[in-house]
């Protein structure tokens, strides 16, 4: 967008819009040892997760996402981060994602690598809209439901 | 200057600037921009006529009402009972006793489907159609559910009408007491026909009730020339206050139906075995009512009145026509709804953009819409749609509005395309 271009393109990362507009883990197994659920009655966004497992090693995982930019990017930047990790570490990141969002961000920048959540830090600045926050964690909400089926 | 009269009938023009200045808050600026406000359909903006009305009534006249015998209740009785009169008018209803004073249009056909629901009996149906608001549909399936009723959905055209002869092969067997259908859409924008159903609906047996949520603001109302039997409607989208709504209905109608809620002033009698209700409209107004909302809500009706509705007919009809016209002009941008008579609300769509991420980006331009299943999910459903971006225009409502969302919305189509 050419005016303003400040807060607007914080909200809307360059990333955010290229994976809603070409997903990259958009799709589905029809094989799967884990699927989920995520819908948002207030809007009418759905995502559904199709997840392989190895043991608890996250083998491979696709989503199929009916919602606004926000909800399919956060899908799909999901998927890429949690893709090749055990489902403890995916539970975890779940956690830290969640904290960025709802928490007040440090006064003290502390760059300790283990506090850094990478590429899903484009939704940091979804602190300040409330409204939209349920987009972004929608898909987690989905893999959170996924994993309750998994013995663990 | 000739002083000869004009032989056409002059539509008055709106001094739309001079409007905009009893608003105060259209001078307020979001995300550092001028507040562009297109979202009147949900709750309308409040003229300094109402806000100093109420904060006046606070400051100078206030006491509970119907209940004191001292001259602060008796002034505050006569400012609320002279409400009743104006909405009586402004509905042209055949008196006053038959306007009561709800919280919302959600609660008077809540109270509809409660007082006039117990009347029916099992076997009995409901008829309402697809474009009906939440507010005009679980209420009607929760009568359903406990009184043993049918409840009949009439099917909407393509183009968001009304299909008259479905809803007539609905209405067919008798069977029918009550219609249920919205004077105006507040996804489609669609004015119903509303005297040809009622004729319809009479013709059959049935009563009907209009939910003019959307319509009395738009123009004027008169429930005796619609042949309606009950008609709502919500202050807050008159630019009165919240907090207050009103049902009209027939008074055989209202005096045959039991009460809605019980406690003071419906009464007439009480002892420990029985009570005895209060008159219409009183036996439907339970409790200590909203009473400087209706006070707001009458300076609404008194402003409103003031300017006139040809006036705001006119005023939103050239609105629309243009919004109509510009937003076609959006690459990618998609109008749900193209009803025969339409009132100032627009819906749309866009390729490849979400109507939540369409209502964002709007915002941080400062402009303010509506986005979502607008309280009508079936109806998004039969529309083939989970969520519409939708642009409603008010009084205050300048051309020069619409030009901005037009042109944001390109620009917002290029940023996700
Ligand atoms: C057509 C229609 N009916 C009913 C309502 C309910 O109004 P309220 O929420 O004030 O009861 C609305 C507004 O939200 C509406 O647009």
């Amino acid at each position: 967008m050419n005016t303003s271009t400040t807060e607007r393109d914080a909200l809307y990362d360059r990333l955010i819009v290229e994976r809603a507009r070409a997903p990259l883990y958009a799709g589905r197994f029809e094989e799967a040892d884990a699927r989920g659920d995520g819908r948002n009655p207030l809007c009418g966004d759905k995502t559904h997760l199709d997840i392989v497992l190895n043991g608890h090693h996250i083998q491979d995982i696709k989503h199929q996402t009916r919602g606004c930019a926000i909800c399919t990017a956060a899908a799909d930047l999901m998927a890429e981060h949690i893709r090749g990790g055990s489902v403890a570490q995916a539970l975890e990141l779940s956690g830290r994602f969640r904290a960025m969002l709802v928490e007040p961000p440090p006064s003290v920048v502390v760059d300790d690598q283990s506090a850094s959540l990478g590429t899903l830090e484009v939704f940091a600045p979804l602190r300040s809209h409330k409204a939209r926050i349920r987009c972004a964690e929608l898909p987690w909400i989905a893999l959170k439901e996924a994993f309750s089926h998994v013995d663990g | 200057m000739s002083t000869q009269t004009p032989t056409v009938h002059a539509v008055p023009q709106l001094d739309v600037h001079a409007i905009r200045q009893q608003f105060p808050i259209l001078g307020e600026k979001v995300h550092d921009r001028p507040l562009v406000f297109l979202d009147s359909a949900a709750s309308a903006q409040k003229p300094n006529a109402v806000i100093d009305c109420m904060a006046n009534t606070m400051r100078h006249q206030y006491a509970n009402i119907h209940r004191g015998l001292h001259w602060m209740s008796e002034r505050t009785t006569e400012a609320y009972e002279g409400v009743r009169d104006l909405v009586a008018d402004f509905l042209n209803a055949p008196s006053r006793e038959e306007i009561v004073f709800t919280r919302n249009s959600t609660e008077a056909i809540n109270l509809v489907a409660h007082s006039f629901g117990a009347l029916l009996k099992p076997g009995q149906a409901v008829l309402i159609s697809q474009m009906e608001h939440h507010a005009n549909l679980v209420p009607w399936q929760m009568l359903r559910d406990w009184a043993g009723i049918d409840l009949r959905v009439a099917p909407i055209t393509d183009d968001g009408d009304l299909d008259i002869e479905a809803y007539k092969a609905l209405l067919a067997d008798g069977k029918v007491a009550l219609v249920a259908i919205t004077h105006m859409s507040n996804v489609l924008g669609t004015i119903t026909p509303a005297k040809q159903i009622a004729d319809m609906a009479h013709a059959a047996g049935a009563q009907v009730l209009f939910d003019g949520s959307q319509s009395v603001v738009h123009h004027k109302t008169d429930v005796q020339a619609l042949g309606a039997d009950f008609y709502t409607f919500t202050g807050h989208k008159l630019y009165g206050p919240t907090g207050i709504g009103v049902l009209w209905g027939r008074r055989d109608l209202l005096e045959q139906m039991p009460p809605f809620l019980g406690g003071g002033d419906m009464i007439s009698t009480v002892t420990f075995e029985h009570s005895t209700w209060a008159n219409i409209p009183h036996k439907f107004e339970a409790g200590t009512p909203a009473i400087v909302e209706t006070i707001g809500l009458g300076a609404a009706i008194e402003w409103v009145n003031k300017i006139g509705f040809d006036g705001i007919a006119a005023h939103e009809a050239d609105l629309t026509t243009h919004a109509l016209q510009r937003l076609a002009t959006v690459p990618g941008l998609n109008i749900v709804g193209h009803p025969r008579v339409r009132g100032g609300v627009v819906s749309f769509t866009m390729a490849d953009v979400h109507p939540h991420d369409i209502a964002t980006l709007l915002d941080r331009n400062g402009i303010a819409i509506r986005a979502g299943h607008h309280c009508a999910e079936p109806l998004m459903r039969r529309l083939g749609l989970s969520a519409t971006a939708r642009a409603s225009f008010g009084i205050y409502t300048q051309k020069e509005e619409i030009d901005v969302l037009a042109d944001t919305l390109v620009r917002i189509r290029d940023f996700f395309v």
